[in-house]
């Protein structure tokens, strides 16, 4: 695929244009990645795309590996690494919590301990989620201001 | 972040290790007065609560995975850990002059006592974590806060 990128000037509309010849998988994973740099996932539920407005996510999770994104109320998929999905929010109040799971900060109602120096994060939807251990110290981190 | 991720380790190995050896001193003055009164020890004797809890805390290493483990087998090793504890420290009083085994009080005694001190350690390690919990959730609204007023912490 050829790319190419054009300075413009201050008084022209920044933009993305993608020409393709047909829907691919690797086309849609580059409208995914554009839509979420404007806080939007472009994602699927019961076959039917959607576009999920980053700040209603409440967790990701990967589940033999696929990626499922979770709202208040309803769940979608994904076509995107959870590394990926968690690159592209590190700056949007997401963080790692476990090997699988990233979590929406904004999203958290309470912290409690939960077995053996994990925590358990109790969701603004009533959830329960599981903070590793080996999470914990990036948590503490970001919540005290520096970067997880 | 991996550095700090082995401050933690060291915190809490630390931290369950001083509990052990406070808990298990605590706990030998409790089984000797009980069982032994009479009993007259070297100034040796101090080194036992440190070994002791060196055991209980080197027990607890078989709960440490770099796989997240499930509940179900986070409470097997929690298990397997305490018995490992106990194995050990029944072995040592076995072969330790200081501990009348040959009473035959001594050695369930003994077991009860390393089974109260594996459950205490479990409470007071939880209402640490409490405490830590607590932290992170007045550090969790003071972030909310932050960034629902648009001042983000980090950018």
């Amino acid at each position: 695929m050829k790319l190419e990128t054009r300075k413009i000037p201050e008084s022209e509309p920044e933009m993305v244009e993608i020409r393709y010849h047909w829907i691919t998988d690797e086309i849609l994973e580059i409208i995914s990645f554009v839509k979420s740099r404007q806080g939007q996932l472009s994602a699927v539920r019961d076959g039917k795309r959607f576009e999920v407005p980053v700040v209603d996510l409440f967790y990701a999770e990967s589940v033999d590996e696929r990626l499922f994104l979770y709202t208040v109320s309803d769940s979608y998929e994904i076509r995107m690494k959870l590394y990926e999905l968690e690159d592209l929010l590190k700056n949007k109040s997401f963080l790692r919590v476990s090997k699988s799971m990233i979590v929406n900060l904004m999203k958290i109602t309470s912290v409690r301990p939960a077995l053996n120096g994990r925590f358990s994060a109790v969701l603004k939807n009533g959830e329960e989620i599981i903070i590793s251990r080996k999470y914990v110290p990036a948590l503490k981190q970001i919540l005290k201001g520096g970067e997880s | 972040m991996a550095r700090q991720k082995w401050k933690e380790l060291l915190v809490r190995t630390l931290r369950l290790y001083t509990l052990l050896v406070t808990l298990i001193t605590v706990l030998m003055i409790i089984l000797g007065n009980l069982l032994d009164r009479d009993r007259v020890f070297s100034y040796d004797a101090f080194f036992s609560p440190l070994i002791y809890a060196l055991i209980g805390t080197a027990a607890t290493m078989v709960t440490r995975s770099d796989r997240e483990l499930s509940v179900r087998s986070l409470l097997i090793r929690k298990i397997i850990s305490l018995l490992i504890a106990e194995g050990a420290i029944v072995l040592i009083a076995l072969n330790a002059d200081t501990i009348p085994t040959e009473k035959s009080w001594v050695l369930p005694g003994l077991a009860l006592g390393i089974f109260v001190v594996f459950v205490l350690t479990h409470i007071i390690l939880y209402f640490i974590d409490r405490k830590e919990a607590e932290k992170l959730n007045a550090d969790l609204s003071r972030y909310q806060e932050q960034q629902l007023n648009g001042s983000p912490i980090h950018e």
